[in-house]
């Protein structure tokens, strides 16, 4: 009687504890339950489709096979996780400690899977569906991809996607895996162009193994940019510079609208996006060319004589010096002890000021230059934009530079001295310019003194938000002339190109192109060097109601005339001659 | 030998049966719910089966005379040593432990069925008219004959089985009239015993103690069973999911969800509601076999009768409390609910034994 006393007593401990479970704290075991069964799986949002100004895309996406690891799903045990592991890489030629590395990165019961790499071929995807029963943990997923219409195609501009990096990751803004752009638009924009992921949620077993869907979030695709970039302008940019390195920006200077931006040598901009291997980065960021360098505000140059423009516009404009004004030119120029040079052995002989913009005649300069003065020439650069950011809606421009004012040291009171100004006469010294600089330069003796701040994007739509962003345009500086010597500079550089001058090999029958040479000394340290000097070419057209801005350089190219002139007009005449088709991206 | 008496006929008890085949009723649905195994209801069609032969054995059982067989219990005894002992030579390994020997399709846990052996042989040497008055001599000459299977059973290791022993004993001692200060002192010298034991258990072992004291210690190791169970007991609530709402149990979130764990999957089907019933059918059992104890009129027949309701009894217990997190996890199963043929068949054993008692009360 006893123990069927105790034991109906340890029944109700039973019961009590039911209850307590059941009833009480019922609610809480079911929220748990459910946190068991049910997975959340992200789906990733595509990234938002760059637009040239016609409609054209400039890059597009594909779903792209990603292989990733869920943590929680892989064996528990090292030895079996590490032989799961194993298989993975030799079946797709992964260093193993790269999958243990990220596998290690994360919580072990961590749901989320962990991409370990991207853009896999569908023979990979065929083999790890193979060996599906012997990689618990390991899948394939669909996401979707960049492609590009080439490998190098606007790769400065656009800009790579990668992954977020660790800094990145630190902000809290991004979640391992998460594409970010790097560079480019894709940086500047990335926070539109990303777009919301969404996410499913699964019922799954113990195992992990999918049972039904619960609940689907559908991923919102990131927002469309329309650039101000035209595609068949760019790639006929890129036509023209190949084999070259160096710069080309074409500009609307009506509007400031960037049409074409090209630096060379481009990187390979779809290898960034998937897996790079260390070798291939290194061999990346230490190429002396610099590819990842955007040279067309990242590269400073000396402007050389394209700079005789604004030294010209200065000197009509305070009126020291005038059309009339003449200058023996024997070839050679002294000034006290020192001798400066003109580029022409024996000289141009006697010329005015139209002639020496046309011949491009250094000694006519060099004594114009010091007739004008430094601090004039300083200032007109300065209302030209020179030394100062364009303002362009890109990372990591730089602010070129013009020579400072040497306060109270001058030795005839000047500010500049003399040797600087007469260097600074025909772009060399102390004077560097970007080539988007040289740009809005150009663009403003053309639309007659209005300094648009270079505009790459128009506006970014989102197909339920409408605009979300836009850019209307912006003058950020006017340059006030007299009519007369707008119309004198545009005369002139018109007789450049068009009359005998050294912008000759620009010329095209049937257009009015208008520019100017420049050749931009490097200073030769070696033999070998000798003759690599830069290589300008400013110009734009028509040249009486401009449309077109090009500003061509190529870096050891050697004389402007010679190289940069006919890039230009290659890209002048598929502008106004060649029907531009704008090509379907391929992929 | 078969020749059954119209009188023991009369006597069967049937409420106890009646009993038992709801609980097997119960336990079908459940598993058949689960779809455990190869072939969908392979499961279940082994539990029919093991069924069956459960019923055989226990009818057979019921019609032997029980005091032949507390006569026969050395030879029992030393029969469920050979089993024990085979286990370390032919026996299979599973999850770790060594507690099958495998018969052609089927496999046989001795452990299980050495439970009869064991309620048979405590009572055979309780009874003897060595061990009379039942005192410290009692105790001095049992021990000897526990100690023996237990080591043998803790090797496997199934200390489940082994601990399952020692309440058993402790209350046929009491049923045998031990009086409580005898008791007490024993109990004295097992806990001081404990850190002994402590340092003889294996380290999974030690591990289940430590996560029964702290459940969160490591809740995707050794703790995953315990958290698991109480999520799916709690998340049965009042009125329970039912059979297609228990997520735990049909995604296999619950380990040993067709064995051990078959109460936390009937919990989360069947809710509080559901467990109060469960839990009655047993209580209703136990009483039954207590009430069999009780009148039986001599006392090798109620030490039995004891036996074998005290070996469903803590059973139950141990089960429950483990499942529901009031006990540590040790591998015991659910008496004629979870899956598993030695199970089934003990089961049954026992219940022959009982009805053997019932049946000749008045003889």
């Amino acid at each position: 009687m006893v123990i069927a006393t105790l034991v109906t007593l340890a029944f109700l401990v039973l019961i009590g504890q039911l209850w307590y479970l059941q009833v009480l704290e019922g609610g809480r075991f079911l929220d748990a339950s459910d946190k068991n069964r049910i997975r959340v799986r992200p789906i990733a949002a595509p990234r938002g489709i760059l637009f040239d100004r016609h409609g054209t895309p400039l890059v597009d996406n594909r779903p792209a096979f990603t292989l990733s690891l869920i943590p929680r799903e892989l064996p528990r045990d090292v030895e079996a996780r590490d032989a799961v592991l194993g298989r993975v890489a030799s079946l797709l030629h992964i260093p193993f400690q790269e999958l243990v590395d990220a596998v290690t990165r994360v919580q072990p019961d961590s749901l989320l899977p962990v991409r370990v790499r991207r853009g896999l071929t569908l023979a990979d995807v065929a083999q790890v569906e193979e060996w599906r029963l012997e990689l618990p943990g390991v899948i394939a997923e669909v996401e979707p991809q960049r492609v590009y219409p080439t490998s190098r195609f606007a790769a400065h501009l656009l800009g790579y996607v990668r992954e977020a990096n660790d800094e990145q990751l630190k902000q809290g803004r991004y979640r391992r895996g998460d594409m970010v752009g790097q560079s480019g638009l894709e940086r500047l924009l990335d926070e539109h162009l990303r777009g919301q992921d969404g996410g499913e949620r699964i019922e799954v077993d113990a195992m992990g193994r999918p049972v039904r869907r619960v609940q689907q979030t559908e991923p919102h695709a990131g927002a469309q940019v329309i650039t101000t970039v035209d595609r068949g302008i760019q790639e006929a940019a890129e036509r023209a510079m190949e084999g070259h390195a160096g710069a080309v920006v074409v500009m609307d200077p009506r509007s400031g609208d960037v049409l074409a931006m090209v630096s060379t040598p481009a990187f390979e901009i779809d290898r960034f996006t998937g897996t790079i291997e260390r070798d291939a980065w290194l061999r990346v960021v230490q190429d002396p060319n610099f590819p990842l360098l955007n040279r067309t505000i990242q590269s400073q140059y000396a402007p050389g004589s394209v700079f005789k423009i604004l030294v010209a516009a200065a000197g009509l404009q305070e009126g020291t010096l005038t059309p009339l004004d003449r200058t023996h030119c024997t070839g050679e120029f002294h000034l006290g002890a020192s001798t400066f040079k003109d580029w022409k052995e024996g000289g141009h002989g006697t010329v005015n000021l139209h002639e020496a913009i046309v011949q491009s005649c250094n000694v006519f300069f060099y004594e114009a230059g010091l007739r004008i003065g430094g601090a004039a020439i300083v200032r007109y650069a300065s209302a030209f934009g020179f030394g100062q950011p364009t303002a362009i809606h890109l990372p990591g421009e730089k602010n070129g530079l013009l020579p400072r004012p040497q306060l109270g040291r001058g030795r005839q009171g000047r500010a500049y001295p003399a040797g600087e100004t007469v260097n600074m006469s025909i772009g060399q010294g102390t004077v560097l310019v970007t080539p988007m600089q040289v740009a809005r330069f150009m663009a403003a003796i053309a639309n007659g003194g209005v300094l648009w701040r270079p505009r790459l994007v128009q506006r970014v739509e989102r197909p339920d938000h409408g605009v979300v962003w836009s850019d209307e345009g912006q003058v950020n500086g006017h340059v006030e002339l007299s009519p007369v010597v707008w119309a004198f500079l545009r005369q002139s550089l018109w007789s450049v190109v068009n009359d005998g001058g050294t912008g000759a090999a620009a010329r095209i029958p049937g257009l009015d192109i208008a520019g100017k040479t420049g050749t931009a000394q490097m200073i030769a340290k070696s033999k070998a060097e000798k003759g690599q000097d830069h290589a300008w070419f400013a110009a734009f057209a028509p040249a009486k109601a401009p449309e077109v801005v090009v500003v061509v350089i190529a870096e050891r190219g050697g004389k402007g005339g010679q190289v940069a002139a006919p890039i230009a007009r290659k890209i002048l005449n598929a502008i106004f001659f060649e029907k531009i088709a704008a090509v379907e991206i391929a992929g | 030998m078969l020749r059954i008496d119209r009188r023991l006929l009369q006597n069967v008890d049937w409420a106890l049966l009646a009993i038992a085949f709801g609980l097997v009723v119960m336990s079908t649905v459940t598993l058949a719910s689960l779809h455990v195994g190869r072939a969908g209801g392979s499961v279940v069609v082994r539990q029919v089966l093991w069924f069956a032969v459960g019923l055989t054995v226990m009818v057979l059982l019921a019609s032997l005379d029980y005091r032949r067989l507390v006569r026969a219990a050395p030879a029992l005894y030393l029969l469920g040593l050979v089993g024990l002992a085979a286990v370390f030579v032919l026996g299979r390994t599973v999850s770790g432990a060594r507690r099958w020997i495998v018969l052609g399709p089927m496999s046989i846990q001795p452990s299980e069925l050495f439970k009869i052996c064991f309620v048979l042989i405590v009572v055979w040497a309780i009874t003897s008219r060595w061990a009379q008055p039942v005192g410290k001599l009692t105790i001095a000459l049992i021990l000897p004959i526990v100690a023996v299977p237990a080591v043998l059973i803790i090797k496997q290791p199934d200390l489940g089985t082994a601990l399952l022993l020692i309440p058993v004993l402790t209350i046929l001692l009491v049923g045998a009239g031990l009086r409580l200060k005898v008791l007490g002192g024993l109990a004295l010298a097992a806990l001081s015993a404990m850190p002994l034991a402590w340092l003889a258990l294996k380290d999974y072992q030690r591990e289940r103690i430590l996560v029964f004291l702290d459940p969160f210690r490591d809740p995707l190791g050794s703790a995953y069973n315990v958290i698991q169970a109480k999520i799916a007991i709690g998340s049965g609530q009042l009125l329970g999911k039912g059979v297609a709402g228990a997520t735990q149990s049909r995604l296999a979130f619950l380990p040993e969800r067709h064995t051990d764990f078959i109460f936390a999957v009937f919990a989360e089907m069947w809710g509080f509601v559901g467990c109060l019933i469960l839990l009655l059918c047993y209580v209703l059992l136990l009483l039954r076999g207590f009430d069999i104890a009780a009148t039986a009129r001599e006392p090798v027949g109620r030490l039995v009768a004891l036996g074998a309701t005290a070996l469903f009894a803590v059973q139950v217990l141990i089960n429950v409390g483990m499942v529901t997190g009031l006990l540590p996890v040790v591998g015991i199963p659910l008496p004629l609910m979870s899956y598993g043929g030695s199970s089934m068949v003990a089961s049954f054993m026992t219940l022959g034994l009982l009805l053997s008692v019932r049946m000749r009360q008045f003889q």
